[in-house]
Order: C-alpha cells, then structure tokens, then sequence
C-alpha cells in the first residue's frame, strides 16, 4: 500500500512549488500524463465552467512564459489540508480531496483573501517517486479581482 | 520638487482640447454623479444573452447604473426587464443572480408577480389583489428591454430612442457572425470581478489600442500579424466604435498553436480579430473561434464591476465546446494570458488618476485611422461629453 505520507507530501509540495513561484520544482512533481484544470459553477449561467485546462506540455509553457507576463505584485499563499486519500484496487493511483485558500500578500504585507475551494488530485504511485497525475482546482470564490497568471 | 516644477505639471498639455482627458473624469463624485444621470441612465445597456434566459420564467438579475434589475422571459418569450424591488414595500424580490421564478414573490409581505409583472396575490388579501395596498401600484416597474442578434439591451431612459437607432451601424463587423440563420451562439463562460479602478478605465483596456504592447500575447501574436496599415478603425454614432482587419499568428506564442480553420465562426477566419466597443460600457470581442461580451458597471468612481462572457455554438458537440473553452482562456478569464494584465493596468492607473498625482492621460496619436491610432479614444470622449455636458479635458469639480 502507498504511503498516504508520501502522497500528502506531493500535494504540499506541489504547493510549496506554486507559492515560491518554482515551476521547475512544481513540473517535477507532475507525471508526463498530468491533466489540470481549474473548474467553477456558476449560478448565474447555471453551467459549470473551465477556467484553465492545460496537459503536461501545456502547463510547462503557461508556466515558463509566465516571467515574461505583467503580473500581479505581491505573493500568492496557498494553505492546504489534506482531508481524504483514497487508493484503487491496485494501489497505482491515490485519489486525494483537499481543502484550500489562498492568500494574496501585497507589496506593502496587507494579506487578503484570493480564492477558496477543493483540490481533486490523482497522485501516481506506481515509480520511486509519487507523482501529481491529475488535478482539479474546483473554486468557490468566483470574484477573483485581477485573477492570476500562476495557476492556484 | 520645486513649486515651479509642481505647477508644471498641473498646467494642461500643449494639445489640443481633444487630445487629452482630465483625470477628474477618472476621480470627481460629481462627474460620476452625472455620469449615472446623462450617460449610464440613458443608453442602452447590455444585460445578457439570450441563452441564459432559455426558458419561460428564467431570470438574470444584474446592476446597471446603481439601480438593481432584472430581466424575466414571460409565457409570451418576451423578455422584460424591471426593477428588483417590489412596487408595495421596496423589499428586494430576487436574491440569486439567475434561476427560475414560478412566481415573483415579495419576501417581506408576500405579495405576488406573474413574468409579466402583473400583481397577482398578496398574503393579505388571497387572491382578491383589488382590496390591497397592492392596488395602489399593481404592476412591477418596467423598463425597455430590446433584443438584438441574442443579446439583451435595457434601457432606464422612459424616452429612450429604439435599440436598432441608439446601435445604429455599430454591430456592422458581426453582420456575418450574427447573420448565419443556422448558427445560434450560448454563453458557457461567465465571470464577475471587482476591479478597484473607474469604470472608464476598464473600458480603456479594449478602447486605447496603444495598450497592447502591455500584453506579451498580443506582441507575439498579434501585432506582427498584420500590417498595422490594415486595421481598420470605425467611428459610429452614439460614440459606438470597431475594428477589424487584426490578425493572430498562435504559433508565435509559446503553449499556443494553429487553429483550425473549421472551428471559426460564421464570416471569420480562426486567425480573425473584431472589436466592437459599444458606447459606453459594453465590448464585443471575436477572435475567430470564440467570442468574448464584457460590461463594466460602476459602483463608485474608484470601484467597477466587470462581467465576461464567453459565447460559443449552442448545441456543439463536446470536445468542440472543450477547444472553444481552451481559446478562450488562452487570452481571457481570471486565469487568462491577457484579463489580469487589463485589470492590473486599469488598477494602475486609477492609483495615479484616483488620488490626482495622475494630471492628465494624452490621447493625441494619429495614425490615420490605423495602426495603434487614438482616434477612438477621442471618438469615446467626445460622445461621454456631449452626454454629461462636461468637456472631458476640464469637466470641472463637482
């Protein structure tokens, strides 16, 4: 049976990776299969919605161009929990459901909150190293003021 | 800094009057107040597509002007638009941002609406709506709801002019996207952000072309597209504004490739771009395979909100809808390449212009009509002048 410490790592690593802006770092978790998006229900066109949806190669060049973008100032946050890890039958593939908020802090340290809402994460345990397979970034927060570059 | 140098600086630019607002405009309670009067009380206001009121009794409520509406379509499939506030009591009568009403019901007396905003009951009264208060003022109040190619437009102005005469030629660069009987277009994308800056401001971001050596996306894959000599700026009645003859090369941009060309809609190419800013706060956007509606609504002059929709083909098939969604979020939503930069801008600028160390914003380039030209701009503030009565360069305080 993978170990639920080792899989809780990878998600707070991915994290980690995220907030100190190392993509390199954060693309070194994620498997050559990793699938994300970001989803949102809206109530005011009753559908649920894609707001980002990239595959391996598409998130590594989102995430190498992102330098070369005018970004918000300030840091992003993330404080995650890991609420249940669940494994198939053949121990391959965890599936984790965490929770999550992330802060925004600007320039001046006046921290406020950005966004709040559930991680939905596959985490490959079949090699060496548990890897991010899937993620699905569901928000609760729809008013995102500027929004951000970097994915949550 | 000397006071010679601060007094420099107060002092307008050599310009002519046209080639520069004030950032009064940007900042003044009066301006805004009048703004909400002359200008947002008297044209037409896009509200929301057609798509997301499918069905009789399906509502949006929405802000428009400070005032709280919504719009409703009846048995008849009319849509109408009223005040969210019930006629008897003021108590406000929808709560969500959409769904579907069986009834509109009063939460504080229980007074009841049909879609049409008829009175139809009140608690005190069961269904003899003569004996009560009600009675006084039996009908929702109403405002002019029009529908053109899908979208919805509302107007606060009891003499207003008919849409078709306040849009005039201004929808003219989407005749063909529009036109095509067997293509009816749905929202799958919305999103609503508060963005501390005026609400021009925001409508600055699609209006002032010169901003796009901001966007990284659109140095790479836009503006080496096409000749620059190719744009094509349109100035319409009523201040509405266009441009066409933009172009997208994807593959310029690292993560981003070529489309196919099936994808496209109606009259464009996948690599098309059209803009249409219609007077005063509502854009239309294609790029080919998707189509972007914004509206920025006021709530002071230092804070707006913006909505975006994402339109693509009503009845697509899914990995359509999917690659439609992809292009879309390449360039827009909260998570998009381009929208934080807009945003982050126009929050720049109102932390200038919203305090006044921002004088002045200069819209003199001339290009002809082309390229990066400031003609719309101009054309922008030369029509909120004649509304407000105030010159945009010297509006005076309030």
């Amino acid at each position: 049976m993978p170990s639920d410490q080792a899989i809780r790592e990878v998600v707070y690593r991915s994290s980690m990776a995220l907030d100190a802006e190392d993509f390199t770092a954060f693309m070194d978790l994620c498997s050559t299969e990793f699938d994300y998006r970001i989803t949102v229900y809206s109530p005011e066109i009753r559908k649920e919605m894609i707001w980002l949806d990239q595959d391996y190669e598409g998130m590594r060049a989102l995430l190498e161009m992102i330098p070369q973008h005018l970004k918000r100032l300030g840091t992003l946050k993330r404080h995650v929990s890991v609420y249940i890890i669940d494994h198939d039958a053949t121990a391959a593939i965890a599936t984790v459901t965490s929770s999550f908020i992330v802060t925004h802090t600007d320039p001046d340290g006046v921290s406020q909150l950005f966004v709040a809402g559930t991680y939905y994460d596959e985490v490959d345990c079949r090699g060496e190293r548990y890897l991010l397979k899937k993620r699905r970034a569901h928000l609760e927060t729809r008013d995102l003021g500027i929004g951000s570059h970097i994915p949550i | 800094m000397s006071a010679r140098r601060y007094q420099d600086r107060a002092r307008p630019p050599n310009l002519r009057s046209e080639d520069y607002v004030s950032g009064q405009v940007y900042r003044d309670d009066g301006v805004f107040r009048d703004e909400l009067d002359t200008v947002l009380g008297k044209v037409w206001h896009f509200a929301c597509h057609l798509s997301e009121v499918p069905e009789p009794g399906d509502y949006r409520t929405f802000l428009h002007a400070l005032q709280p509406l919504f719009v409703i379509r009846g048995e008849d499939e009319k849509v109408r638009c009223f005040f969210n506030s019930c006629p008897q009591c003021g108590a406000r009568l929808l709560g969500d941002g959409a769904g579907t009403a069986a009834r509109l019901r009063c939460v504080r007396h229980l007074g009841q609406f049909d879609w049409s905003g008829r009175v139809e009951a009140s608690a005190h009264s069961g269904d003899n709506a003569e004996s009560d208060v009600l009675s006084a003022a039996p009908r929702l109040r109403e405002i002019h709801a029009e529908t053109k190619n899908g979208l919805v437009f509302v107007n606060l102005d009891d003499a207003a002019q008919p849409l078709d005469a306040f849009l005039g030629q201004g929808l003219e660069i989407f005749d063909e996207v529009f036109g095509d009987d067997g293509v009816e277009y749905e929202v799958f994308h919305f999103h609503r952000a508060t963005v501390k800056a005026n609400w021009k401001a925001w409508q600055e971001t699609i209006v002032d072309l010169y901003h796009e050596f901001m966007h990284v996306v659109l140095r790479t894959t836009q503006m080496t597209a096409a000749p620059m000599s190719a744009r094509d700026l349109r100035v319409y009645p009523n201040g509405h504004l266009a441009i066409g003859g933009l172009k997208a090369d994807y593959d310029n941009y690292k993560g981003y490739s070529a489309r196919d060309e099936s994808a496209a809609f109606p009259g464009l190419t996948v690599d098309d771009a059209r803009f249409t800013p219609l007077f005063p706060d509502t854009t239309i956007i294609t790029r080919g395979t998707v189509m972007r509606i914004d509206t920025v609504t006021p709530l002071d002059p230092h804070r707006t909100i913006v909505e975006s929709r994402g339109l693509g083909i009503k009845g697509e098939p899914e990995p359509d809808r999917l690659m439609r969604m992809r292009h879309h979020n390449d360039y827009w939503g909260p998570f998009g390449r381009n929208v934080p930069e807009d945003a982050f801008a126009a929050e720049a600028c109102e932390k200038s212009f919203g305090k006044g160390a921002g004088r002045y914003q200069i819209i003199a380039r001339d290009e002809g009509g082309r390229g990066q030209d400031d003609l719309m701009l101009r054309a922008y503030y030369k029509a909120w002048s004649e509304m407000t009565g105030r010159l945009a360069h010297s509006p005076g305080n309030s």
